[in-house]
């Protein structure tokens, strides 16, 4: 059983007994132990992520950790957030999957036609099964509750995952005033109904319609 | 006393006034240190989350100890930090922020550029920079509305009855019973009032009380101050061997060559890197004599060159 632990608010630790977790390719920045790295094609999933993965265009190059010791992960100083999964699901974008426990599935799903314009494309990865996930997001996310009577509307270029039973619609803010430079700034928005937790990064990663 | 004279809120809002507390001017340091070393050891846990598991979701407790706090449009905070990096504002009326800063909402809202619709004449008289300022929007609605810049740290500044300038890049959002101003200083902006703004600043902010000399990209704004001058160390270059370090290049330069001076009373607030945020626009200034215009924007001054002495050559005679 894999331990997951956090070695500040940056690197994630892993105490591994003789089992494996999977993790994004070269994100290991030290280990204590013995430890062996092996690439899994198809973002760990297989032939069948290999057809999927590389069809959806949701790239993820995973790698089997498997030893004895502690492993340490880290992605470019963004902050982990660790997520425990008793069989719910978790939707995250697969550059932001730091780190998952072998237990676990991963998988893509079609978010429809709002992925693809707010330049997350069309689909996102799925987590399901028991055990510890860990996610990157630049700067600390904060993580919003969404209930009835309470959606949340999202900017796409901040949102980095989400669990629970929701709905994700893509709502347009843009009018006649956006073709000239003149809109909102926030012509694009996800928004969540139903009842879940979504996670957000206080940053914005580049979305297609960021600007717009 | 009220200089300058304030107009009516036109919104009917007025921000809760705010203790003026012993240092900076009314800055809530208080509040953001709180929020600060909360989050510092990395899941923040200020509070007890509520109780996980519900709605499907899973359960977020750490291994050791509390999970990260869950907030809801309850919880969220109004007008304050949720961490060093996120700004939550209770909306209520309107708000101004700049574009693409919003990463997430509550509640009802719209988001319109500036200087069109309805609000156009009241707005005129809170965004007193050119209307066309095509980088600013304004929130209008309810709900909690949450700010965030590329991780930066934010800050929250209550102005009562005060000044505060500030560079483009580093403004994000303020309650319109402020007003803006272009500051004499390009690329600068200036609010005069009472109110609510958020500034980013890449590391957390630090206050120092002048006469002090700062960096000019770690400079973030400055309170009270009257505005600051040129200061150049360029004394090393000064003589035959200094005049031949200047045109060869033999021996480089520092890069500190160039400060900003601050003289007299108030606060001085500066950034923990020299990392600038992209300016914004805030218009250009009309041509006319005595007027200081925008220079086109220079390239942040890099070592190897001479650069940012500015028109030092000439008292080589280049």
């Amino acid at each position: 059983m894999a331990q997951f632990r956090l070695q500040g608010s940056k690197v994630l630790a892993v105490d591994l007994a003789g089992d494996t977790v999977k993790a994004r390719n070269g994100s290991m920045v030290a280990y204590t132990g013995q430890m062996g790295f092996k690439k899994l094609s198809g973002g760990g999933d297989g032939l069948r992520g290999m057809v999927t993965r590389r069809l959806t265009g949701e790239r993820m190059e995973v790698m089997e950790v498997k030893g004895q010791g502690t492993c340490f992960f880290a992605d470019q100083a963004t902050e982990i957030n660790l997520v425990r999964l008793n069989g719910e699901t978790l939707f995250v974008e697969s550059d932001n999957l730091l780190c998952t426990e072998a237990t676990l599935r991963t998988g893509t799903s079609f978010t429809g036609l709002n992925g693809m314009a707010s330049g997350n494309g069309l689909f996102t990865t799925k987590v399901e099964g028991q055990g510890w996930a860990a996610v990157t997001s630049r700067g600390p996310a904060v993580i919003l509750r969404v209930a009835q009577g309470l959606p949340l509307r999202v900017d796409p270029g901040a949102y980095v995952a989400h669990t629970g039973n929701l709905n994700r619609a893509l709502k347009s803010g843009a009018g006649w005033t956006t073709l000239i430079g003149e809109g909102g700034g926030e012509a694009m928005q996800v928004e969540f109904t139903g009842e879940g937790l979504v996670y957000v990064q206080p940053s914005e990663r580049l979305t297609f319609g960021g600007d717009a | 006393m009220s200089y300058p004279p304030q107009p009516n809120n036109p919104y009917g809002q007025q921000p809760p006034p705010y203790p003026p507390q012993a240092p900076p001017p009314g800055y809530s340091q208080q509040q953001y240190q709180q929020s600060y070393q909360a989050t510092q050891v990395g899941m923040p846990a200020p509070q007890l989350p509520p109780p996980g598991g519900q709605f499907g979701a899973p359960l977020l407790q750490a291994p050791g100890g509390e999970g990260p706090q869950v907030w809801d449009p309850h919880s969220l905070p109004a007008d304050d930090n949720v961490n060093p990096y996120c700004f939550s504002v209770d909306l209520n009326g309107a708000y101004y922020l700049q574009k693409g800063k919003m990463i997430a909402y509550y509640g009802e809202m719209r988001f319109s550029g500036i200087g069109r619709g309805v609000l156009d004449r009241v707005l005129e008289q809170n965004f007193n920079s050119p209307l066309h300022a095509s980088d600013w929007v304004v929130a209008e609605g309810r709900g909690k509305l949450l700010l965030a810049d590329r991780a930066y740290d934010l800050n929250s500044y209550d102005l009562e009855d005060g000044n505060l300038t500030v560079r483009s890049g580093n403004l994000l959002a303020f309650e319109p019973s402020l007003r803006l101003k272009q500051s004499i200083i390009p690329g600068f902006l200036t609010l005069i009032g009472t109110g609510k703004f958020v500034a980013a600043s890449n590391g957390p902010v630090h206050f120092v009380e002048p006469p002090i000399r700062v960096d000019p990209q770690a400079l973030v704004g400055w309170a009270d101050c009257p505005a600051p001058c040129h200061h150049y160390d360029h004394s090393y270059l000064h003589g035959v061997l200094g005049g031949i370090r200047h045109l060869t290049g033999i021996g480089g330069a520092s890069g500190e060559e160039h400060q900003y001076e601050f003289i007299g009373a108030g606060q001085v607030l500066m950034q923990s890197s020299e990392a600038l945020m992209a300016e914004r626009s805030v218009g250009v200034v009309g041509e006319q004599s005595g007027v200081p215009h925008q220079q086109p924007a220079q390239a942040v001054p890099g070592l190897g060159n001479l650069g940012n002495l500015g028109d030092l050559g000439r008292r080589f005679g280049l």
